[in-house]
């Protein structure tokens, strides 16, 4: 379960000072899919940095298994990163120049998997995303579909419990969109992980069990489709 | 992270930038090409020399004994001493007489006493042959020689050794064609009218001749005769002058059980001055050393130069993959090691570096070693000699400067705030 609690973040100092969170709180059910949904600079990647531990709010807890991971150390905030969440993000940020195995490798060599163990998993995620015959293939040779299909290969290569997606389809025709959604969905199903998605896309948010609408860096309205 | 993983991802992301690392290695790898040469040249120097002086000199022996002279001040004008000073080219030997030598041999510890001088006669020729300037020495055992034909076995008064160039010139078709042959040597009897000279012809057979040598210092262009004989035509030469019965300098032989340095201090207290073969080492070495120093100097330069362009082409991967980084910080990559990555990074840089110049110049020196030796007309000498663990040190010592220079990038990346490094399109 996450807990978000009166989360306030502010950027900038003095007269500059700019609100981009104002005392949000939520909670989200393990294993729900929640969408988050705004305008453009409504504070939806904000919230998403914080909920990460990329981001330190100023004021809030952030409580996720019982812990508020804006009280833990840097150590504590990188284990948690490497081995509870995973990123996809808008632009994919695939290595280009590294084969799509090497790419998927990353996430398991930071959170020092043992080496014996990482190969049957960086194929089942390749497989996962029907991108096992492109195992050698550079990432610059791939499509943008595929770009983002080893995006989310590797974002799921570590069994992570919470996966963030940042628009995960901006950047991609609707019917590569719909693949990569229906990888997202599938997983969240299937594994009883927590998905949380940063969207424009209505018919997106229709799909999740949860839409958080954020105006201003407040919270405008929670929906649930239960 | 492990470190076997960062080594590797490190590794290949300069295999990814190809030109660049290479470019940059090749910086380094002037001075690891110079260092490494200028280490082996002055080892094969080193080396060089102590044959010279293994070959010229006894380890139990003390040489270039002199009287002191204390306080003296060459610059000012000097007191009148009651001593025999010998000039020569400017530089003042006080030199030694009969009663010197027979203080020395009953220092502690001296095992006997060998004067030093040399003559020069009038000329050296032989029946029918032109007349030659030449320089006499006297005959030193433990000096070896290496002989053309002959040998100093049974050297007596009657005997003279001459090097080859002298068995040519006295018209000998070849050097054992010489041995068994009477040469004349032709001294100026001293103190006589220079004008209308008054000479002797003392005669001596030849029992070796002497080959040019490939590591001694003397006896490649002296005649050489027993010590004894020296002293009679060079008593026929001096007589009736200042110089006679003075010798320029003596050497020292130590007995077997004394310590030579022992032997040096008693020598001291009795108010001589001399040097040990270490002694005359030591002065060779510092010359070597001094070499050796500025060549390493000039490859110290190259690494001080090679040390900028990693900073620099460290700084510019760092800004270029500044998105790369922020994933990795991002998937939770500690901010320890992605300092790493970018050191491991630099030390790759460096070991690559290294290893292209130590190659080179290992290659490099092989190749030149036996033109050099040709050139220098010194035999079958190496003077440039590879030493493995200097190269290894010098390889090694390049990694650590790079992984260094590599530093100040490194901590940049590592600093790098994940959420704006994600952000760079
Ligand atoms: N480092 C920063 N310094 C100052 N202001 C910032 C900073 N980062 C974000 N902001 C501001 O905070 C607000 C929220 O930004 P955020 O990136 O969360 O928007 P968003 O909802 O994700 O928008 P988009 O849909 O365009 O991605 C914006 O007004 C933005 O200008
Ligand atoms: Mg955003």
């Amino acid at each position: 379960m996450i807990e978000v609690k009166n989360v306030t973040k502010t950027y900038g100092k003095k007269n500059n000072a700019f609100v981009a969170l104002d005392n949000v709180s939520f909670t989200i059910p393990d294993g729900a899919s929640v969408a988050i949904l705004g305008k453009s600079g409504s504070g939806k990647s904000t919230l998403m940095h914080a909920i990460s531990g990329l981001d330190k709010p100023e004021k809030g807890e952030i409580i996720i298994d019982g812990k508020n991971i804006l009280a833990l150390n840097q150590k504590a905030i990188d284990k948690f990163r490497s081995r509870t969440i995973s990123f996809i993000f808008q632009s994919f940020f695939v290595q280009a120049n590294e084969s799509c195995y090497d790419n998927v490798s990353l996430p398991l060599e930071i959170s020092g998997t043992a080496v014996n163990r990482r190969k049957k998993r960086i194929e089942d995620a390749l497989t996962a995303v029907e991108l096992l015959d492109k195992k050698k293939s550079r990432a610059r040779d791939l499509s943008g579909g595929q770009k983002q299909r080893l995006a989310v290969a590797r974002a799921i290569v570590g069994n992570p419990r919470i996966l963030f997606a940042d628009e995960p389809t901006g950047n991609l025709d609707s019917a590569t969109g719909q693949v990569v959604e229906d990888l997202l969905f599938g997983y969240n199903k299937d594994n009883d992980v927590t998905l949380i998605v940063v969207t424009h896309d209505p018919d997106l948010a229709k799909r999740c069990d949860i839409q958080i609408h954020i105006k201003d860096g407040k919270i405008e309205s929670i929906e649930g489709n239960e | 992270m492990k470190l076997r993983d960062i080594t590797i991802r490190a590794g290949r992301s300069l295999k990814h930038a190809k030109a660049r690392t290479l470019l940059t290695s090749l910086a380094i790898g002037v001075g690891a090409f110079t260092i490494v040469l200028s280490l082996a040249v002055g080892a094969g120097g080193r080396q060089y020399a102590a044959n010279i002086i293994s070959s010229n000199t006894n380890e139990k022996a003390l040489y270039n004994i002199s009287p002191k002279q204390d306080g003296v001040d060459s610059s000012k004008p000097k007191k009148y001493t009651n001593a025999q000073i010998a000039n020569y080219g400017g530089y003042e030997m006080v030199l030694l007489r009969q009663s010197d030598l027979d203080k020395m041999a009953k220092v502690d510890g001296v095992k006997s006493v060998m004067p030093y001088f040399t003559v020069s006669p009038k000329y050296v020729t032989r029946e029918g042959q032109e007349k030659y300037q030449a320089s006499i020495e006297p005959f030193q055992s433990e000096v070896k020689l290496e002989y053309a034909a002959g040998n100093a076995n049974d050297i007596d008064k009657d005997s003279i050794i001459i090097p080859d160039d002298y068995r040519e010139a006295l018209g000998f078709k070849n050097a054992s064609d010489a041995i068994g042959k009477k040469v004349q040597i032709i001294i100026e009897k001293g103190g006589s009218n220079p004008l209308d000279p008054e000479i002797k012809a003392f005669e001596y057979n030849i029992v070796g001749v002497n080959k040019k040598p490939a590591v001694a210092i003397n006896g490649g262009t002296t005649l050489q005769m027993t010590s004894g004989n020296m002293k009679i035509i060079n008593d026929y030469n001096l007589q009736g002058t200042p110089t006679y019965g003075t010798y320029l300098s003596a050497s020292v032989m130590a007995k077997d059980d004394v310590d030579v340095d022992t032997v040096k201090t008693n020598l001291d207290k009795a108010g001589y001055e001399s040097k040990t073969a270490e002694d005359l080492m030591g002065f060779i070495f510092q010359f070597i050393n001094v070499l050796q120093a500025i060549l390493i100097g000039f490859g110290a330069l190259a690494v001080l130069t090679s040390v900028f362009g990693i900073i620099n082409t460290q700084y510019i991967s760092v800004l270029e993959r500044t998105q790369q980084i922020g994933l990795m910080k991002a998937l939770g990559m500690r901010r320890r090691d992605v300092g790493r990555l970018f050191k491991l990074e630099a030390a790759w840089v460096g070991f690559l570096g290294g290893s292209i110049g130590s190659i080179l110049a290992v290659a490099g020196g092989t190749i030149a070693n036996p033109i050099i030796s040709k050139a220098l007309k010194i035999g079958d000498v190496s003077l440039i000699v590879f030493e493995p663990l200097s190269v290894a040190v010098v390889v090694v010592g390049l990694v650590v400067v790079s992984v260094v220079s590599g530093i100040l990038p490194a901590r940049k990346a590592a600093k790098l705030n994940p959420i704006e490094a994600l952000r760079t399109e």
